[in-house]
């Protein structure tokens, strides 16, 4: 009976010293998780960051943009990337846990529609755009390709793409069941190089090279247009993503848990500042205006 | 002539989940399968307790205390079905599976809710509580253990055959509603009365949240039972969960000498995220009143534990301690260890 109490107190003191030592270990680094979309960038920045500040450890994780959202609710993330909004679920959940989201925009992305170099298409209309990824248009013949049936790629519900590309583009209609459901944008681009009739979508920054500065090898990146009577735009043309020309064109936000503090906004300015912004634009993205820039200041306060 | 009635039972809910299987695997490609087990070793610290003496020749075991099979399609964009079977431990020692979940459920069919037809989670404490807890690997809530501790039947169940409203008015109010049978998910209606459950679930601050639930049903021409039950949750800390249950379950078939009695309890919990994705640790304390008229029947549970992941959250290491003890003089405390294994997948 002794041994047995003996046994249990040293099973509670064992717990208490083992949380307490690695509570005081988690409180040093910077955890961030999130969308797909983002986490080349900010990793690429996480690095640039700490070089500066060795101190200060960043670990940078993908899995989508719902991920990184429902890690910050969860308490499992210091920052969470997301390419799309938080939806309404997300928000009332967040308050019923005591998070208060915080949002800032660090980039902006031309939503990139990609085929394989060998596709003869120049162009599509958002309208066209929609019905082949609901699955009406299923032939690159009827928009004025070759005969072939199309090749749909896309990402998992849990990728804000996904969410933006379903309500900007599919009008809020379902996916057509026959697309392939890619865990990236590195996995669509890899799917579209090998075929031929691919179609898919993914962030600017994954079209090219960065260290070259062009279009990635094997791929193709399609002009996109409003309507039929508008022209259509690259996704590589600041002006026309800036403008608004470009109709598939989003900002990339970062959340965190109410006004964020130390390192953590020390980061976020780093982020959103002249030499984050650089980093930004040498990784395929568009810098945030000065829209963007008063709302960031804004929620800094 | 009851199982040959629930055999029956069984079957059709059977043939009915393969027809719907059928028809939506054609439809949609979003469906999800999961399966949870909880198993645990359990080693009786006491050898004089009022348990843990009943069974000195039995104690330490392993075994599998429940399995989760669950099925769903979203056949539509706001059209979702769920089967799940579940399966625990009967007398005769056979892990034996049946039916816990099959319904549809509809979202947004009224604007920010959804509808759920079929036999479904009740609003008791399967929504809110029980994911608060969030251990239910380890311990059922208050009310779901309310029998296992104190061996008293409590007109209370964690699924049921009926169809149930919930919604968000505001990120401050959300409310449900449901009607069922009333008579348990493994047994069938028994009488013409149902059961009304409805609850409200308030958020005045972030990370403060007061339920208040409530349930009534009729047991006879003559009498009816009625269980009312409050919890509130603090999240402000990051990390950090307090949660409390307080519950009366009064009903009019609970006589003792003809003189009625109410049978009751309450709950405390806390659990903490030492290290995110990786460490936690939780302690609850639970006091059972099985008949406010009586003397000496209290019974006081405290549950304590961390929850290990050691490689990937689908595997976690739950040790965790018991510690009962009885206002009955006659009763000597028990303390109970147990190793609980989680898997998901």
């Amino acid at each position: 009976m002794n041994f047995r109490r003996l046994l249990l107190i040293c099973l509670i003191c064992f717990g208490i010293i083992f949380a307490a030592n690695f509570t005081l270990a988690r409180q040093k680094m910077i955890q961030i998780k999130g969308s797909d979309t983002l986490v080349n960038l900010v990793q690429i920045l996480a690095e640039a960051y700490m070089e500066k500040h060795p101190e200060t450890p960043i670990a940078v994780l993908g899995g989508g943009s719902g991920t990184g959202i429902a890690a910050l609710i969860n308490g499992t993330c210091d920052i969470a990337n997301h390419s799309r909004p938080l939806k309404d679920k997300e928000i009332n959940l967040a308050w019923e846990k005591g998070i208060k989201p915080r949002r800032f925009i660090i980039a902006v992305d031309g939503v990139s529609i990609i085929v394989n170099e060998s596709n003869p298409i120049e162009k599509l209309g958002i309208d066209q755009l929609g019905a082949i990824y609901r699955g009406e248009i299923k032939s690159w013949k009827e928009v004025g390709g070759p005969d072939k049936q199309i090749s749909l790629y896309g990402r998992q519900s849990n990728s804000g793409t996904y969410v933006f590309f379903q309500e900007h583009v599919l009008g809020k209609q379902n996916y057509s069941p026959d697309m392939m459901r890619m865990n990236g944008n590195a996995q669509i681009v890899e799917g579209i190089i090998q075929d031929e009739s691919g179609i898919g979508y993914v962030g600017v920054g994954y079209v090219t090279d960065s260290k070259k500065g062009k279009v990635r090898k094997g791929i193709k990146v399609l002009k996109v247009s409003k309507d039929a009577n508008s022209p259509a735009y690259s996704p590589l043309d600041k002006a026309a993503v800036d403008s608004g020309k470009y109709p598939i064109a989003r900002p990339l936000f970062q959340s965190t848990n109410g006004k964020p503090k130390d390192v953590i906004l020390d980061f976020i300015k780093f982020e959103t500042g002249p030499d984050g912004q650089k980093i930004v634009e040498r990784e395929g993205f568009f810098t945030i205006g000065s829209v963007h820039k008063a709302q960031n200041e804004k929620n800094l306060k | 002539m009851k199982e040959s009635r629930m055999s029956k039972i069984i079957g059709l809910n059977l043939i009915f989940v393969l027809v719907l299987l059928g028809l939506t695997i054609t439809l949609s490609a979003q469906q999800s399968w999961k399966m949870t087990i909880y198993y645990d070793y359990t080693y009786d610290i006491t050898d004089d307790g009022y348990l843990t003496e009943a069974r000195l020749d039995n104690n330490n075991r392993f075994f599998f205390r429940r399995a989760y099979f669950q099925y769903e399609n979203k056949i539509a964009k706001n059209i979702k079905f769920r089967f799940r079977y579940d399966a625990d431990r009967k007398a005769d020692d056979k892990f034996r599976p049946f039916v816990k979940h099959l319904f549809l459920e509809w979202k947004n069919l009224i604007p920010k809710s959804k509808i759920k037809v079929g036999m479904t989670e009740t609003l008791t404490w399967s929504p809110i509580a029980e994911k608060k807890w969030g251990y239910r690997s380890v311990a059922k809530t208050l009310m779901d253990n309310y029998k296992g501790v104190t061996g008293k039947k409590i007109d209370a169940t964690s699924a049921d055959l009926g169809i149930s409203l919930s919604g968000v008015v505001s990120k401050e109010i959300r409310y449900a509603f449901m009607v069922s049978n009333g008579s348990h998910y493994s047994h069938p209606e028994k009488d013409k009365y149902k059961k009304f459950m409805g609850q409200l679930h308030l958020i005045p601050i972030a990370g403060l949240s007061l339920v208040g639930y409530a349930d009534y049903e009729k047991q006879s021409e003559d009498e009816s039972a009625l269980t009312y039950k409050a919890d509130i949750f603090l999240e402000m800390v990051e990390g950090l969960i307090f949660g409390g249950e307080w519950f009366v379950y009064d009903s009019d078939v609970n006589k003792v000498d003809d003189r009625q009695f109410n049978r009751s309890g309450f709950s405390f919990y806390g659990r903490y995220a030492a290290i995110p994705d990786k460490l936690n640790v939780f302690a609850r304390y639970d006091r059972y009143e099985p008949n406010t008229e009586a003397k000496d029947d209290e019974i006081n549970l405290i549950i304590a534990g961390v929850d290990f992941t050691p490689i990937h959250k689908s595997f976690k290491i739950q040790p965790n301690i018991w510690y009962y003890s009885y206002a009955d003089p006659e009763k000597k405390d028990d303390i109970v260890f147990n190793l609980t294994f989680y898997y998901t997948f």
